[in-house]
């Protein structure tokens, strides 16, 4: 699946699904967020955090295309956030919009190469 | 140090910190409540300003997790990068190739030894400013559910606490008088409350129906005076002064050096 506006089969959207059942269940890996136009789907592994989280996944995402917009970035790949002992992973493909939660050791790029979105 | 060569030395060491890393295009330094402090000459100050709007939402958002650390956009055509470091956030806008760790580490050991260097030469002017009988500190405001819990209380820091008992020469600051620049004047408790920001900054943390109440914004400066003995009398002898035809008031007893006191209310 490449990272652009262009129409993603649902069978990409399923696959990225199945993708992050199996990141979700990794060690160091806090949860994620995946927002569609009408459907979102959540699996933060602390309850507590999730309305936390899904107000953070949502301000990243949307200071990122702000920032991005303002200098001219062009499309973007990834948006990374790092927090004190937490990071957020966010991508936007197509009308999907994903955010992993993870600690800050974790390798992200690792987990960025397994979402097979490249 | 005055504020213009503060910043005209960190301009300059962003103009430098470029000069050694061609990939940034251009850069600049802002603070939690979105004050831009200093930009190289190729920063577009319009963009700037806009992009201050985002970055001050997230890093108040950020402190689900500990506060913003660093934050990078990687786009097809660039990136952005923000990284925080002593107190102070630099966003720098990059070219698509850029090589992150060699900025992270030129950035890292740069920007927080300028930063130390100028504070250690010319230190800033971060204690409050002391009159006679008040300290001068800068507006915060305090809100959210903090702000509806904590009433007509404002908050402190331990050594702006202690300042204020200097000025008391005795006895315990548990209510200050606050006074805008306009003459406005509101009357609040006082909680010491453990904020290294509260401290470096001179801030005072006052609720937001005060603040509007003094008709100040957050940032301003205002005169803060303990509440003395002398004062709870003055204001006891107003009241009595200002007797209800229907009703007495008298002082039952009153806590600590300078502090409430308990009204009886008599009916004639």
């Amino acid at each position: 699946m490449k990272m652009s506006n262009n129409s993603k089969s649902e069978e990409e959207i399923q696959n990225l699904r199945r993708n992050l059942e199996e990141i979700k269940a990794r060690e160091g890996v806090l949860g994620y967020i995946l927002r569609a136009s009408t459907s979102a789907a959540v699996d933060i592994k602390d309850p507590s955090k999730i309305i936390g989280y899904a107000a953070l996944s949502a301000s990243v995402l949307e200071s990122g295309e702000e920032i991005s917009k303002i200098f001219n970035l062009g499309e973007i790949k990834t948006i990374l956030l790092e927090g004190a002992d937490t990071k957020i992973l966010s991508l936007i493909t197509d009308d999907h919009r994903l955010s992993i939660f993870m600690e800050k050791k974790f390798d992200h790029k690792e987990l960025y190469a397994d979402l097979s979105l490249s | 140090m005055s504020k213009e060569v503060f910043v005209t030395a960190l301009n300059n060491s962003l103009k430098e910190i470029r000069n050694i890393c061609p990939d940034i295009k251009c850069s600049f330094l802002f603070t939690k409540d979105g004050t831009l402090v200093a930009e190289d000459a190729l920063t577009d100050d319009i963009a700037m300003e806009k992009a201050m709007s985002p970055l001050q939402n997230l890093t108040e958002k950020a402190v689900m997790i500990g506060d913003l650390d660093s934050f990078l956009i990687d786009g097809s055509k660039g990136k952005v990068y923000i990284s925080y470091t002593n107190e102070i956030y630099l966003a720098m806008v990059l070219s698509n190739d850029a090589d992150m760790l060699y900025l992270r580490s030129v950035t890292h050991v740069i920007i927080p030894t300028i930063l130390k260097l100028l504070e250690t030469v010319f230190p800033t002017p971060a204690k409050p400013q002391k009159l006679d009988s008040s300290l001068q500190l800068f507006v915060d405001n305090l809100s959210g559910l903090r702000s509806r819990f904590i009433g007509d209380t404002v908050e402190i820091g331990h050594e702006t606490r202690n300042q204020l008992l200097d000025l008391l020469n005795g006895g315990d600051v548990n209510e200050v008088e606050i006074e805008a620049f306009n003459g406005k004047k509101a009357r609040c408790k006082v909680k010491e409350i453990e904020d290294s920001e509260l401290e470096k900054k001179s801030l005072i943390r006052i609720p937001e129906k005060t603040i509007q109440a003094l008709e100040v914004k957050k940032g301003e400066l205002v005169k803060v005076r303990p509440i003395t003995s002398k004062d709870l009398n003055v204001a006891s002898k107003e009241l009595k002064k200002e007797e209800s035809p229907d009703y007495n008031y008298d002082i039952i007893s009153t806590f600590g050096e300078s502090q409430s006191v308990m009204w009886r209310i008599l009916k004639k």
